[in-house]
């Protein structure tokens, strides 16, 4: 195993897996490599992973003061939009978008937030609370 | 129960793409020695699709592959090879059952799968994804033996993980879909005919259809589309778009260059089958330099998403650079559609 190139991820497991790539060179031959990505790769990932980032702990600070419900941070932490929540969890969309303010989410029922917790992968009682 | 095992002499070899890997292995184990392009060119996983409409992770759903299961389906209908596909299985413990029978009869079994929740697959590719394939071959206990042809080894995942991935739901849901050979292939089978139909599908697919987002159109589209991004969106989020088209170009398992050099790689040997048929060769070797195109694509456009300095010439530039490419990529179907073998 090469050693771990990878610095610009923050997570130590980030790009270890190496992958096969196909390439050409002009005189007509196909080759088959396996290695790491390469720079431009890793680039763009950071990129998202960065956004992505942003986005959660943007939506962490807002459940904290009040603003929002824990839906709204585990729905960023799976990376999920509201459209694409709705469907995994079978909840119409409005609904879900309604659950986002933390009113409406203190009066949900048990079967709900057991919808919410299974399209999450978490316990009922995890997503009543945020914390790392 | 627990103690019980099964496991399938079948080998796990890495491939670029996930399903025609799959696919190819599949038949390597069957008994037909198929590599992985040649799998990809006759199942046509060739395509190109742009819908900015429909948001996938927050950007314009960019697919360069062609719909789960296509290739497995079409490769084994155009080679006349006896198969099984099962497109939806409402019950999980239903579907798992029929796996294991299907472990013990002695038959490795693909499955489409979710990649969010699959516990092995690298931290940084967790997208909500669910045209991924792996196949099945071994169950020891309450775990299963996976050979994703993305990764570099064979994977072990547990029942609950299994039935989790299996049934992830989302855009284009798995909903349980499985496939498997049904006989060891023991005649000789010709590819001659299956991979005329299959260059004759894959070219239809790219410049055949009249619609403006789908093939080389769709490619001129997004081209166009690029141009504007700084100015509609704000410079941030034009470099996110941007980054999400290069990471369906170059990660997911595509062998590089959005599935270009594979199927570059297939027109190769194609090419050689067909007593190194001259226009065939000629296309291969198009394709490949289309692909290196692609490839600069990314890195100019990968070092675009750092330093964000003069956005609208750079757009400008990766815009024309795309617009190269789809003119190079028409030549190459204009090609393969007045071909005469």
């Amino acid at each position: 195993m090469e050693e771990n190139q990878n610095t610009v991820y923050k997570d130590k497991s980030y790009g270890q897996y190496r992958e096969l790539f196909y390439s050409y060179d002009e005189g007509g031959k196909y080759d088959k490599t396996v290695g790491l990505h390469g720079e431009p790769n890793r680039l763009i990932l950071q990129q998202a992973w960065d956004l992505f980032n942003e986005r959660i702990e943007e939506a962490k600070q807002k459940v904290l003061a009040g603003k929002a419900s824990p839906v709204v941070y585990y729905m960023e932490k799976n990376l999920l939009d509201p459209l694409n929540l709705s469907m995994m969890a079978g909840i119409s969309l409005w609904r879900v978008k309604w659950h986002f303010r933390p009113a409406a989410f203190k009066r949900l029922s048990n079967k709900t937030l057991q919808k919410y917790a299974t399209a999450f992968n978490i316990t009922v009682e995890k997503l009543k609370k945020i914390e790392e | 129960m627990a103690d019980k095992k099964t496991m399938i002499n079948y080998t796990h070899r890495q491939a670029g793409h996930c399903e025609s890997g799959a696919t190819s292995n599949l038949l390597k184990f069957n008994g037909l020695n198929m590599s992985e392009p040649m799998a990809f060119g006759i199942g046509n996983g060739l395509y190109f699709s742009y819908i900015p409409f429909l948001k996938i992770q927050f950007a314009p759903m960019i697919s360069f592959r062609n719909l789960p299961n296509t290739v497995f389906r079409r490769a084994t209908k155009y080679l006349g090879i006896d198969a099984t596909v099962i497109k939806k299985i409402k019950d999980p413990k239903e579907a798992m059952e029929l796996l294991d029978r299907n472990l013990e009869k002695g038959i490795p079994t693909g499955c489409q799968v979710g990649v969010f929740q699959l516990t092995f697959f690298p931290p940084e590719y967790r997208m909500h994804y669910n045209m991924h394939n792996l196949v099945v071959f071994g169950k020891e206990g309450n775990q299963y033996h996976i050979s994703d042809t993305v990764m570099e080894f064979a994977q072990v995942l547990t029942y609950e993980d299994l039935v989790r991935v299996r049934y992830a739901k989302g855009a284009f849901a798995p909903q349980g879909k499985m496939y498997w050979i049904n006989h060891r292939i023991d005649r000789p089978v010709d590819l001659k005919p299956a991979i005329i139909k299959g260059i004759a599908k894959t070219v239809n697919e790219m410049i055949g259809i009249p619609f403006p987002l789908i093939g080389v159109k769709g490619l001129r589209w997004m081209a166009r589309d690029i141009k504007n991004w700084p100015k509609k969106h704000g410079n941030d989020k034009a470099a996110f778009y941007l980054g999400q088209i290069l990471r369906m170009a170059e990660d997911f398992g595509t062998g590089g260059a959005g599935f270009r050099y594979i199927y570059g790689a297939f027109l190769k040997e194609a090419g050689e089958l067909f007593n190194n048929h001259q226009e065939l060769l000629e296309a291969s070797d198009l394709m490949g330099r289309t692909a290196n195109k692609w490839r600069e694509f990314t890195y100019v456009g990968a070092r675009n998403c750092k330093n964000r300095s003069k956005p609208e010439e750079n757009y400008g530039t990766l815009s024309e650079k795309l617009l190269e490419i789809a003119a190079d990529e028409e030549k190459v179907y204009k090609i393969l559609k007045n071909l005469k073998f």
